[in-house]
């Protein structure tokens, strides 16, 4: 399940950017599940482990990926750390959740992340309340943010 | 600094054109619409200049900040526009707030998250619009005479008025409500809307009433409240003093000019926020009249026969 810290957090990396530059491994760009991740969120494909297609920037490395994939990666492989989550749009949402969909993540957010019209189960580790839609993650959530 | 500063900035795969009208923009939206390839690229030419490949043309320099030393970094700047991307968390410190009222760039900063401490306004919270290689902003919120709401082009007849404000506007407010039976109470600060908005049961027409000139930080979470809350509205005009100044009852010619156009003559050095230079304004242009205006009562000359009448026929959409 999806677990959801809202709001300041000791410990949870802010600068996932700079994380995801000095920490990837290339096994990861070229997992299946992250090469799906980087098409739909990214629009480009992996070529290699170090080498992506992109339509607007060209042949890029994986360290020029968005900064939204970039922390979706670090939330798959790196299972015991937090991350800030507010540095993926809400294209990401829907990742964030089937990341989580066979183990449980905790992630960081401090802003109130769109996860869509769909039922879901998420976390909210500041009440420890479990919530099944925006509705409910929005009251929930509000007032941590 | 004041006024409108169009900047472009492209290389051979991208290319951004924007204005930049107020001290500070906000940056948001999708992950991969290339805001942080767009700070890079002025960091790339700040670095290289011409030899970057980059080219940017705006009448004003541009630069980043960025990284622990942002203070000495920010000391180097002055009549500039400074860019910094997400992941800077010395954005969110008092430091900074009070670091950037004493300068005169404009701030555009990459970032999702609210930030309570800087006064930026609901208008200047822009996502990217990307076409190609070409990229535009696109305002994130969309507004009717500054009604903010999923139904913002109805009439609203509310049975509850709720204030930011606990000063003149919620005094005028207040007045105005009781005499026609309706509920008006104040929030206590921008912070309290959003918990007071959580709050609300029933399905009755309630209006918030804030000041949009430095509502911004609170705008992502009361959007989605007022999302699930259909009955809820927000009426986020740039400050009370500015529904004064727009609605006529002060008839002065320059006042007009600069209701067209704010950021032609609002010194950000002087005035972190729009709403501190409508208050200011407001206090000269009435000061030695029946009018004079005072932020923290009211003066009992806006509630009455005609100069009442104006204010209320300005806020258009709004019925008591």
């Amino acid at each position: 399940m999806l677990k959801i810290y809202f709001g300041d957090m000791q410990g949870a990396i802010y600068n996932t950017a700079v994380y995801f530059k000095n920490d990837y491994e290339d096994e990861w760009i070229v997992d299946p599940f992250v090469v799906e991740m980087i098409k739909d969120v990214d629009s480009s494909d992996v070529m290699y482990s170090g080498v992506i297609d992109s339509p607007v920037l060209g042949k890029i490395p994986p360290v020029k990926l968005s900064g939204g994939v970039k922390t979706l990666i670090l939330v798959k492989f790196e299972p015991d750390v937090v991350f800030n989550a507010s540095t993926c749009g809400d294209n990401c949402a829907k990742w964030l959740l089937k990341i989580a969909e066979s183990e449980d993540r905790t992630v960081n957010l401090r802003h109130l992340m769109d996860f869509g019209d769909g039922e879901f189960d998420i976390e909210v580790l500041n009440t420890g309340t479990i919530v099944h839609n925006m509705k409910e993650l929005v009251e929930t959530a509000v007032s941590f943010v | 600094m004041k006024g409108i500063h169009h900047v472009v900035i492209q290389n051979k795969r991208m290319h951004y054109e924007f204005d930049l009208r107020r001290n500070i923009t906000i940056l948001k939206g999708d992950s991969a619409t290339g805001k942080t390839t767009l700070v890079e690229m002025i960091q790339e030419y700040m670095d290289q200049g011409q030899e970057s490949m980059v080219s940017i043309q705006s009448d004003k320099r541009c630069g980043v900040i960025s990284g622990n030393t942002w203070k000495g970094q920010l000391s180097e700047f002055s009549d500039s526009l400074i860019f910094i991307d997400e992941g800077n968390n010395f954005v969110r410190t008092d430091e900074f707030a009070r670091a950037i009222q004493d300068t005169d760039n404009y701030y555009v900063i990459v970032s999702r998250e609210g930030l309570p401490n800087l006064p930026y306004s609901v208008d200047e919270i822009y996502g990217i619009h990307k076409s190609g290689k070409y990229g535009s902003l696109k305002k994130c919120y969309q507004e009717f005479y500054h009604i903010y709401g999923e139904d913002n082009t109805s009439i609203i007849k509310p049975s509850k008025v709720i204030t930011e404000d606990s000063n003149s506007g919620y005094q005028f407010f207040e007045a105005v409500c009781r005499d026609n039976d309706v509920d008006c109470i104040s929030a206590g600060g921008k912070s309290n809307v959003a918990t007071k908005i959580a709050e609300i049961v029933g399905d009755n027409e309630i209006i918030i009433v804030a000041d949009g000139a430095a509502f911004g930080s609170e705008m992502d979470k009361v959007s989605k409240l007022i999302k699930i809350k259909q009955n809820v509205h927000i009426y986020l005009p740039e400050s009370f003093e500015w529904i004064l100044l727009a609605s006529g009852v002060v008839k002065d010619s320059e006042i007009v000019k600069i209701l067209i156009e704010p950021s032609e003559f609002i010194d950000s050095q002087k005035f972190v926020s729009w709403e501190r230079f409508f208050t200011y304004l407001l206090v000269e242009k009435t000061k030695d009249t029946y009018l004079k205006y005072n932020k923290s009562t009211l003066n009992k000359a806006y509630l009455q026969g005609q100069v009442r009448k104006e204010i209320l026929d300005f806020m258009k959409n709004i019925e008591f």
